[in-house]
């Protein structure tokens, strides 16, 4: 082992990716993505409600970022994925008789696995793009991913 | 020793890389390639392999000196 670096992860990327990273990630969590139209009337109280924003994101412009939404439901909880008034990837979370904190709980979850999607496909991609050869991948009981490189 | 890389990319996103058998400034370089892709770099630390080559490096120039 020659270099430990720690690095804290920047998403930057249009709407199309930012629904990829959303689809993948939230499947592995039982969670399914809803047709809007059947979710758009039902509305829960605001105190069942917390929004989480990932602030070191921002959702391009011009890629159909504005308006656009991802919703998601599993059991008795919907999280909706959008794009905030400042470009950042931010989701409301909802649900009957949950607590705030506990909405906040996973939201905060919800937005860190989105977040680990991005980063997976950003690595694999570029380093396929550099021919480099990918040996070994897992993941841990803790579901971070680990992936050997060789031809560095 | 094959020259690896090890990348851990936790639940929140937060990433890892520690490279394996790569000896001198070219660790850095690697590590600095996989923080360029995924965002910031918030701290490094320099191991032993890195500080090897360092040492040979200084040698062959003192050596060279007494020429």
């Amino acid at each position: 082992m020659s270099t430990v670096m720690v690095i804290a992860p920047l998403v930057i990327a249009n709407w199309s990716a930012i629904s990829a990273a959303v689809v993948g990630a939230v499947g592995v969590l039982g969670y399914s993505t809803v047709n809007e139209g059947i979710v758009a009337g039902r509305r829960v109280r605001a105190a069942n409600r917390a929004e989480i924003e990932l602030d070191e994101s921002e959702i391009l412009e011009g890629s159909g970022g504005s308006g656009e939404e991802i919703v998601v439901e599993k059991d008795d909880v919907r999280a909706v994925f959008s794009r905030d008034a400042r470009g950042a990837l931010k989701v409301c979370v909802e649900g009957h008789g949950r607590s705030k904190a506990e909405l906040k709980k996973i939201g905060e979850d919800l937005i860190g696995r989105v977040t680990q999607q991005y980063v997976y496909h950003r690595v694999v991609t570029e380093l396929g793009n550099r021919n480099m050869a990918i040996i070994d991948e897992e993941v841990s009981e803790d579901r971070t991913v680990k992936i050997r490189v060789r031809n560095w | 020793m094959a020259e690896e890389l090890e990348i851990e990319i936790s639940p929140t996103g937060q990433v890892v890389v520690r490279t394996i058998g790569i000896k001198g400034t070219r660790c850095i370089d690697a590590a600095e390639f996989i923080a360029k892709i995924v965002g910031r770099e918030e701290s490094r630390v320099l191991t032993s392999e890195y500080h090897e080559t360092e040492q040979h490096v200084d040698q062959h120039q003192s050596i060279h000196r007494r020429h």
